[in-house]
């Protein structure tokens, strides 16, 4: 009996009508890991946007009279070889990571979805082509043509420009065919063929019908992007091929570590963004992977 | 699966003739001379350039130097390094030993993990030690190669003095001694760890939920009612049929392994053909840089065909499409 009536009341707290996204909304506000991981994202996202106000250093000044300084003091994480504030570069690094891995994600999900929608709805011809096409780029190793690509744009554009540019040029594929699959099953159902009979345009019906129903699955794509592409971006950064030297970012910041002495005896010089980066991912994940979870129907959690 | 097989190979024979055209126009694309490598980028008299250039071809239409060039690769002519002044294919021939070293280790490094771990977290899920290696998994599959790698150099290296954190082989030994396989060994097993955490991490992953998977079925359960000894059950019946889908992911591990080794090559200063490519666009070495690139895309593709057929090998439902 008690049983009963303690199902009874919690059926009654929970609304009847709720839509999938306040379903999906109510599960990913009770998922303690994905919640700390948003908060934390949110905290970078903001230091980071409001750095020149937080710290008032010069970030390309070079300062003979402070190289190499440890931790404490007037450098809270102490300064580089140059005598830049490693502080002040972490902040103003996070702004350039952060804005190529959202701009490149943004690309990267808007060319995908639109490749991968009209290939899944139009099927036959222009999926074969537009699929062909997309194997195409998924053949190309990404780390080498995004370094041969660089290497010839360099100077020609704005180097950060050129970056995002060739970065998402080489990597919607895998959204493109995931997009398709998921049109692919969705174009299936009545609802469409009812839509195409009442004679909806082709776009009207890709975008206010298939596209609202395969959003959830293009919200998690674009949180492992994200993830992704602040990866590729600082690996690049790394190896000394992603944004141009003289803007600090945590990939050009951690490139430093390259240097021996720098890896062995000034850990604090590049331990930062490799702690920050490694964080900041770790969040993007488990966000996406909450999403993932809130947007399934047969989890109940 | 020969019928399979063979339309797989003709399928990619486009998709060869299209990377090799936009390899070609990258070439193109790049300042000075970029395929053969034959004009001397510090000889900058103009008579001098017009005349290697006429003599190289380099006033033909370029379709015409597209098939020169391709019909010279095809026969392992990649040109002449500009910066080592040799021919790249020698100096790609004497880093390959050491990239596929690499790559094998780590292959091996990765199925030894992955399958110990795979199978305890299988066999008992959701006890301390499944979510001990769970939580591992996440961070193999979270954190970048580099990071890692930079820190097992200050750590491992640095630190504990347990690796060296540079070069393939101690200098000065005798090669084919059993020193100096031992030295080899010792310091390829570092970078090794850390270009294959990833599969690593995605193998054990998938095997465990797959024996989970299996571990309900009905075939577990004849062989339990038969008497089956537990340990013969997971080791036999049930392994079986989780290592076949597994075989899939080989192929895409030789792409894994081709990106990965550019980053882990350059970390660990490991002399193979990731660090020979970074190298030479660092110093403009245009012609070098050209071939790797072009090898590495067919390396790739070649990984993508392989993963195709072991996909119809596996699973015979798509052989027939």
């Amino acid at each position: 009996m008690v049983n009963v009536t303690t199902n009874a009341v919690k059926q009654q707290e929970k609304p009847i009508n709720m839509s999938p996204f306040a379903i999906a909304r109510r599960k990913f506000l009770r998922n303690k890991l994905a919640m700390v991981s948003s908060f934390f994202l949110l905290a970078v996202v903001i230091v980071s946007v409001l750095a020149p106000y937080i710290t008032t250093q010069d970030i390309t000044k070079v300062n003979i009279g402070s190289m190499s300084l440890e931790p404490g003091g007037e450098h809270v994480l102490g300064t580089d070889k140059s005598g830049r504030d490693v502080f002040t570069r972490l902040l103003y690094g996070g702004r350039i990571s952060l804005l190529v891995g959202v701009t490149c994600t943004f690309l990267v999900i808007l060319f995908g979805t639109v490749v991968g929608s009209i290939a899944g709805f139009y099927g036959g011809f222009v999926d074969g082509l537009l699929m062909r096409f997309t194997d195409f780029v998924l053949n190309f190793p990404f780390l080498v043509f995004v370094i041969v690509l660089n290497t010839i744009l360099f100077g020609l554009v704005n180097g950060l420009w050129v970056l995002i540019g060739v970065i998402s040029l080489l990597s919607w594929g895998g959204v493109a065919r995931i997009v398709r699959s998921k049109i692919l099953a969705e174009k299936e159902n009545e609802y469409i063929l009812a839509a195409i009979s009442i004679g909806c345009k082709p776009s009207k019906v890709i975008v206010k019908h298939l596209l609202p129903n395969v959003l959830s699955t293009i919200i998690v794509q674009a949180t492992v992007t994200f993830a992704t592409l602040i990866v590729a971006e600082s690996a690049l950064g790394f190896l000394g091929f992603g944004v141009p030297q003289s803007i600090p970012s945590w990939g050009n910041m951690l490139s430093a570590s390259q240097e021996a002495d720098v890896l062995r005896d000034k850990p604090w010089i590049w331990m930062p963004p490799a702690i920050i980066l490694t964080i900041t991912i770790l969040s993007i994940n488990f966000i996406g992977e909450g999403l993932k979870d809130a947007f399934n129907p047969k989890s109940n959690r | 699966m020969l019928k399979y097989t063979i339309r797989r190979i003709i399928g990619m024979i486009p998709m060869l003739l299209l990377i090799s055209i936009v390899v070609f126009l990258l070439a193109k694309a790049m300042p000075g001379d970029s395929l053969s490598g034959e004009i001397d980028p510090n000889n900058t008299n103009p008579e001098y350039i017009a005349e290697m250039r006429e003599r190289l071809g380099y006033n033909d239409p370029l379709p015409v130097q597209y098939f020169d060039w391709i019909k010279g690769f095809v026969q392992g002519d990649f040109g002449k390094s500009t910066r080592y002044k040799m021919p790249v294919s020698d100096l790609i021939m004497e880093r390959i030993p050491n990239t596929v070293f690499l790559g094998v280790s780590s292959l091996l490094i990765t199925y030894i993990l992955a399958f110990s771990m795979g199978i305890f977290a299988g066999r008992k899920p959701y006890t301390i030690g499944d979510h001990v290696i769970g939580g591992l998994n996440y961070l193999g599959l979270a954190i970048p190669s580099f990071i890692a790698g930079v820190f097992a150099i200050y750590i491992f290296s640095f630190n504990l003095g347990w690796t060296p954190y540079a070069g393939s082989v101690e200098v000065g030994l005798q090669e084919g001694t059993l020193e100096y396989w031992i030295s080899r060994i010792h310091h390829v097993i570092m970078p090794a760890f850390v270009l294959g955490a990833l599969a690593t991490a995605s193998y054990t992953q998938f095997l465990r939920n797959d024996i989970i998977e299996n571990s309900r079925k009905d075939f577990v359960r004849t062989a339990r009612a038969k008497g089956t000894a537990t340990t013969k059950i997971y080791n036999v019946h049930i392994l079986r049929n989780s290592i076949i889908p597994l075989i899939t992911f080989l192929g895409f591990d030789i792409a894994t392994i081709i990106s990965g080794a550019i980053i882990t090559e350059t970390i660990f200063t490991y002399p193979g053909i990731g660090q020979l490519f970074l190298n030479s666009v660092t110093t403009n070495d245009y012609p070098t840089m050209m071939a790797i690139t072009m090898l590495l895309s067919l390396l790739t593709l070649v990984g993508n065909l392989i993963a195709d057929i072991l996909y119809g090998v596996v699973d015979p439902r798509i052989r027939l499409d």
